[in-house]
């Protein structure tokens, strides 16, 4: 008598890979963090010793950020204003001549974004030539600024 | 007269592709991440002039406290001290005499800290700097 044998097909069982790798996409996807990767530039000036102040015909307009208590204030050209003001300051004189000067200079104390507040408010303004000397820089001036 | 029943065919949903779709995602999402050099948590200052910084760009960090934190944009970042950035940065634009150098410092570290890195990346002869800031809200 002859017994048949019921065969089985052999099979590879896929059916939960879908799920490993919906589950690796959530994985990647909550420990993954977005980087910034975007930001404000600007050319330092070249390493020379000798160099003589941004604009040594015509006067520049001067910013100086002094703190005040967690916040800072805002003097354009030993005016007291709001940042907002800047730029209205400084249209007329950019209208004259596009090539005007602005430094920026920041008390050693203030916080940094108020820096960044000044210079993304110059930069609105369409300032070509914002310069932010650094301390060893003044020094080297002789305290022109 | 015997009818027969006409054969039904079992409904399924077909669920093979399923995984190569998934695995198809996983892929496109490796291939398009880039991995950060620096990781160091600031509270960044906001800006409304923000353009795109070159990716393989050295960033230093500079903490609240004045903590510098150095990466030559392939290497993860370390803690330096302040007066060792001339040197990281000038061994850096030796090698590349126009890489890019982002300043990733927190908006309430005083300005003195930025003053000291931004001085030695200007002794290195480091010519593009790029501030890091995050989206101003436009009120």
């Amino acid at each position: 008598m002859k017994v048949e044998k019921k065969r089985t097909e052999p099979e590879i069982p896929t059916a939960s890979m879908a799920d490993i790798a919906f589950l690796l996409i959530v994985f990647f996807m909550i420990t993954s963090v977005f980087s910034v990767t975007r930001g404000i530039e600007f050319s330092l000036p070249k390493n020379d010793t000798n160099e003589t102040p941004p604009d040594s015909q015509e006067e520049a307009i001067h910013v100086h950020i002094v703190p005040a208590g967690g916040d800072c204030v805002f003097e354009v050209d030993k005016q007291q204003m709001a940042l907002s003001d800047i730029q209205i300051y400084i249209e007329p004189k950019l209208a004259r001549n596009p090539n005007k000067f602005v430094i920026i200079d920041p008390d050693p104390t203030a916080p940094y974004r108020c820096m960044v507040d000044a210079f993304d408010e110059l930069k609105q303004a369409q300032v070509k030539n914002i310069s932010i000397p650094t301390a060893a820089e003044k020094a080297a001036w002789g305290g022109v600024i | 007269m015997n009818i027969r029943k006409p054969q039904r065919a079992e409904s399924y949903i077909p669920t093979a592709s399923m995984a190569d779709i998934a695995f198809l995602l996983i892929v496109f999402f490796m291939v398009t991440t880039t991995i950060t050099v620096d990781r160091t948590r600031v509270a960044l200052p906001t800006s409304l002039e923000r353009t795109e910084v070159p990716k393989d760009a050295a960033v230093i960090a500079i903490e609240e406290g004045g903590v510098v934190h150095f990466s030559d944009g392939e290497e993860q970042s370390r803690v330096i001290n302040m007066g060792d950035v001339l040197p990281a940065a000038a061994f850096v634009i030796e090698k590349n005499s126009l890489k890019w150098f982002v300043i990733k410092a927190d908006g309430n570290a005083e300005y003195q800290h930025v003053d000291r890195v931004m001085e030695q990346l200007r002794q290195a002869s480091v010519r593009n700097i790029a501030m890091l800031t995050g989206q101003e809200s436009v009120s």
